[in-house]
């Protein structure tokens, strides 16, 4: 049971993490990374329902909850951070849009990330069961490699919950650029369900103001 | 085929279904064959096949799954003619100006090969979609609600045939 208790202790250091995407556009207390997991979770379930050729929702759940564990150790990681300035100053006008980068500047990005990651994760499984702790790195590397619907299916609710999170920050702040967010939508996601809720968010907070950044 | 939906995959995206469908067809066998299920407890049982240890049902709905997939798959063959060499196709990677500005690397692919993180495109998305049938010099216009233009610079084909 030890082992237990001290897993949950590390994981509960999430509900205090900022999520970084947020903390580098300066929004005030911004939501954390377990807040974050919160609702990517129940939106998962609820749209994984109405997927016509049925998931696993037991599966598609699992995936939502472990797959940002390892942040506790490796923090939490944006495709803004290899071209951050020091001066903080001039972040704002970075974030204004999606950062694009060559194919190998891709590969090394998503490798650095994925070992760091890997890492942290291992880190905080390493004392719990063996079953459990098989089960956990099996899930998170379906979220990161997408080897079933079901991993596949959550890479890309998980951005939607982000997106979600986006819209409202815009809509509350007034400054948080959509710019970034609505390109990577419409080149990340081609899930059905997943590209009528956008359309649908899209209806709700876009109704009377369009945004122009 | 008619009214199911195509699955476009490259050659080495076969390969890896496939061996997926023998893994998982084994795994059936070691569960309900009389054969002691010694595969269930190796510890290099593939990430993949892991929700399926105890869960019969899940593990014959993956299988029709896979059955269904290749029944309708399309093999991403490299183009025949220098016209359809010209326009973007699935398996296509590109260079696409942003805004007329950012410049980005795509390659188009079949959803089930997507990974927008290595700059792999679905051919269902609707940055994907849209750029489908398009030549160099082209400019797509993507505007709900916010406007992005995309205008394509170089197409390459780089796929080898099956």
């Amino acid at each position: 049971m030890q082992e237990l208790v001290n897993f949950f202790s590390e994981v509960g250091k999430l509900k205090e993490m900022p999520r970084r995407g947020w903390v580098i556009r300066e929004i005030k207390n911004p939501e954390t990374i377990a807040e974050h997991i919160f609702r990517a979770t129940l939106l998962a379930w609820i749209l994984a329902r109405s997927k016509k050729n049925g998931l696993n929702i037991e599966r598609v759940m699992k995936i939502a909850l472990v797959h940002d564990l390892c942040e506790v150790y490796a923090g939490d990681t944006t495709p803004y951070d290899s071209i951050l300035p020091r001066n903080k100053k001039k972040w704002k006008e970075i974030v204004k849009t999606w950062p694009r980068f060559s194919e190998a500047k891709k590969k090394e990005l998503a490798l650095k990330k994925y070992k760091k990651e890997k890492k942290g994760l291992e880190k905080l499984i390493l004392n719990l069961p063996k079953d459990l702790r098989k089960e956990m790195k099996n899930l998170w590397l379906d979220y990161e490699k997408g080897l079933t619907p079901e991993g596949r299916f959550f890479k890309q609710a998980d951005r939607v919950e982000n997106f979600l999170q986006a819209v409202e920050y815009w809509k509350k702040y007034n400054r948080t650029p959509q710019k970034p967010w609505w390109l990577q939508a419409r080149e990340m996601f081609d899930d059905p369900v997943l590209l009528d809720f956008i359309k649908a968010i899209d209806k709700k907070f876009h109704k009377k103001k369009k945004p122009k950044i | 085929m008619t009214g199911e939906k195509v699955f476009y995959i490259t050659k080495e995206g076969l390969e890896k279904i496939k061996e997926e469908y023998e893994a998982l067809k084994n795994l059936r066998q070691a569960k309900t064959g009389t054969e002691a299920p010694k595969i269930l407890e190796s510890e290099d049982l593939n990430p993949e096949y892991i929700s399926f240890q105890e869960d019969l049902a899940l593990l014959e709905t993956r299988i029709n799954e896979i059955e269904n997939v290749l029944k309708n798959i399309a093999i991403i063959e490299p183009p025949k003619t220098k016209q359809e060499k010209g326009v973007v196709g699935v398996g296509s990677k590109i260079l696409v100006e942003i805004d007329g500005k950012e410049k980005d690397e795509f390659t188009i692919v079949g959803a089930l090969e997507a990974n927008p993180s290595l700059g792999k495109i679905s051919n269902e998305s609707p940055v994907g979609h849209a750029l489908l049938n398009h030549k160099v010099g082209d400019k797509i216009v993507i505007s709900s609600p916010i406007k992005t233009v995309y205008k394509i610079k170089k197409i390459k084909y780089n796929i080898e045939k099956s």
